[in-house]
């Protein structure tokens, strides 16, 4: 056999051995998922036909939803400004970039459900605890991509504002800012859609939203009631992906 | 005697062995006025001493005086004598996104106190000076234009208009025509240099051709790997001099330079 086809073979192993392992550590019985099939069909009957009676709720929920994505990412607008710009190559020393990169790595590998439940403690039930957390989580992402956004642009014009005596804030807005700022437009944006599918699983953790209607029919076996919302939360999202593509073709 | 705008004594930059020094001992004197032009292939270290002189390199040994300020070896010129200075760039260096006017007024940022500038906040006098200069270039009805918009002839006609804008006693060039064809190239060389005469300002442009620095310089200093071959008035420049410039086969110097296809 040649080494080409060994490295396959070798390949072929490991990748058969993680599934093995997988399997075999997981309680994954063929028997209960057999005799899962009916009760997974009754779990799907019941939530036919939806009920169309907890409109005020959806409403009310989603448009709660909406408010934290919202606020969430205005707070991580916010916070991400000043991040990116400290954890820009161009902006500053690399004693200063790479220790607010590394934090933004930490922030962005805390997963936001956990850090909705740690502000859930903090300040209480409600759509608050929810803005915060997704502020929070995004800042990890969205400074990043600011700073990524700050380092790609043409360097020349920068050079030609040191040339004529201005200063870095100064080069900043008038050689940095108008290069970067449709890559800034479609960030945000991106960020914003993110936002929004991720809190609408906030509610569950009592973080707010339209995933505390979903919890609360779940719970109390109200499947008729969970499918409307979950049809809601569907429509939702695709609207937001729709206007979401329609404004980065604004952008490109 | 006039008054030297630029005096360099010994000036050495790069590395520390002669074979890779991008300027190797070189000493200038240039008076206020004149209109010089550095002839050299690529490679030859022009864009290096530009840029050196306008006081964005550091560490290099020597003494560099450029309009009677001494610069420091060891750092970058202080912002705030930069704007005396103005440069103009091989690929015009301009932000593509932005309108003709703005990136004229940038050419103001330096001598604007840096709030007001921060701000937006563009008094009048700045805006009559960048409207003048526009219409020097011959691009006033441009102003509202977006720069990416716009050709090659007319992005170079921009970039001098933001440098007169910023009112400099000492214009810089790196190759600024060698991105345009060769009609547009006599234009902008004219443009700039008749531009620089009529307020008095000492030019130094780059170029790799002979003829451009024949026609619009009045005196021509040639380089190859970091030196300078020769410096003469015009009028006594010899074709050997400019041949010996560009011979490859010179085995002095042929050894460093660079391939360009």
């Amino acid at each position: 056999m040649r080494s080409r086809d060994l490295g396959g073979f070798w390949a072929g192993l490991f990748v058969a051995g993680v599934l093995l392992w997988s399997l075999i550590t997981t309680d994954v019985e063929l028997s209960r998922l057999l005799s899962a099939g009916p009760r997974i069909a009754d779990f799907f009957g019941r939530m036919f036909p939806p009920d169309p009676t907890i409109m005020d709720e959806i409403w009310k929920g989603s448009a709660e939803t909406l408010r934290i994505a919202i606020l969430g990412t205005l707070g991580a607008v916010f916070f991400s400004v000043p991040l990116g710009i400290l954890a820009s190559e161009t902006m500053v020393s690399a004693a200063v970039h790479r220790p607010v990169r590394t934090v933004l790595a930490f922030i962005r590998a805390i997963p936001l459900i956990l850090v909705a439940m740690l502000m859930v403690g903090a300040v209480g039930l409600g759509p608050l605890p929810g803005i915060i957390a997704v502020a929070f989580h995004a800042t990890g992402m969205l400074a990043k991509f600011y700073a990524e956004a700050i380092d790609g642009v043409s360097r020349a014009p920068i050079a030609a504002l040191e040339s004529a005596g201005a200063g870095p804030l100064l080069r900043l807005r008038y050689a940095i800012w108008p290069q970067m700022a449709p890559v800034v437009a479609r960030d945000t944006i991106f960020r914003f859609e993110l936002n929004l599918r991720e809190s609408l699983i906030l509610g569950i953790v009592g973080a707010g939203g339209i995933g505390f209607y979903i919890q609360t029919y779940v719970r109390s076996f109200q499947y008729d009631k969970a499918a409307s919302v979950t049809i809601a939360v569907v429509i939702m999202v695709i609207a937001i992906e729709g206007i979401n593509v329609a404004l980065r073709r604004r952008f490109a | 005697m006039m008054q030297n705008a630029i005096h360099i004594d010994d000036l050495s930059f790069g590395h520390h062995s002669a074979e890779q020094r991008a300027i190797d001992q070189v000493s200038l004197n240039i008076a206020a006025g004149e209109c010089v032009a550095l002839l050299g292939p690529s490679g030859a270290g022009k864009t290096t001493l530009l840029t050196l002189l306008d006081g964005r390199l550091r560490d290099w040994q020597g003494r560099v005086s450029v309009l009677g300020t001494p610069f420091e070896p060891t750092r970058a010129l202080p912002l705030a004598k930069r704007a005396d200075t103005g440069f103009i760039f091989q690929e015009f260096a301009l932000v593509e996104r932005s309108t003709v006017m703005r990136n004229v007024l940038n050419g103001r940022l330096g001598r604007m106190p840096g709030w007001r500038a921060l701000l937006g906040n563009v008094s009048k006098s700045d805006m009559d000076i960048a409207r003048s200069t526009l219409s020097d270039c011959g691009i006033a009805d441009l102003a509202d234009r977006r720069v990416d918009s716009l050709s090659g002839g007319q992005r170079q006609r921009v970039a001098i208009a933001r440098c007169l804008a910023q009112e400099p006693k000492l214009i810089f060039a790196d190759e600024p025509v060698s991105n345009l064809d060769p009609s547009r190239a006599a234009d902008i060389l004219t443009l700039l240099t008749s531009a620089a005469q009529a307020r008095g300002a000492t030019t130094v442009f780059s170029s790799h051709q002979p003829e451009l620095a024949r026609r619009f310089a009045d005196r021509i200093i040639g380089m190859r790997n970091g030196r300078i071959v020769f410096d003469v008035a015009t009028r006594d420049l010899t074709d050997d001099a400019t041949a010996a410039l560009y011979d490859d086969t010179d085995p002095a110097s042929g050894a460093r330079l660079k391939v360009v296809s």
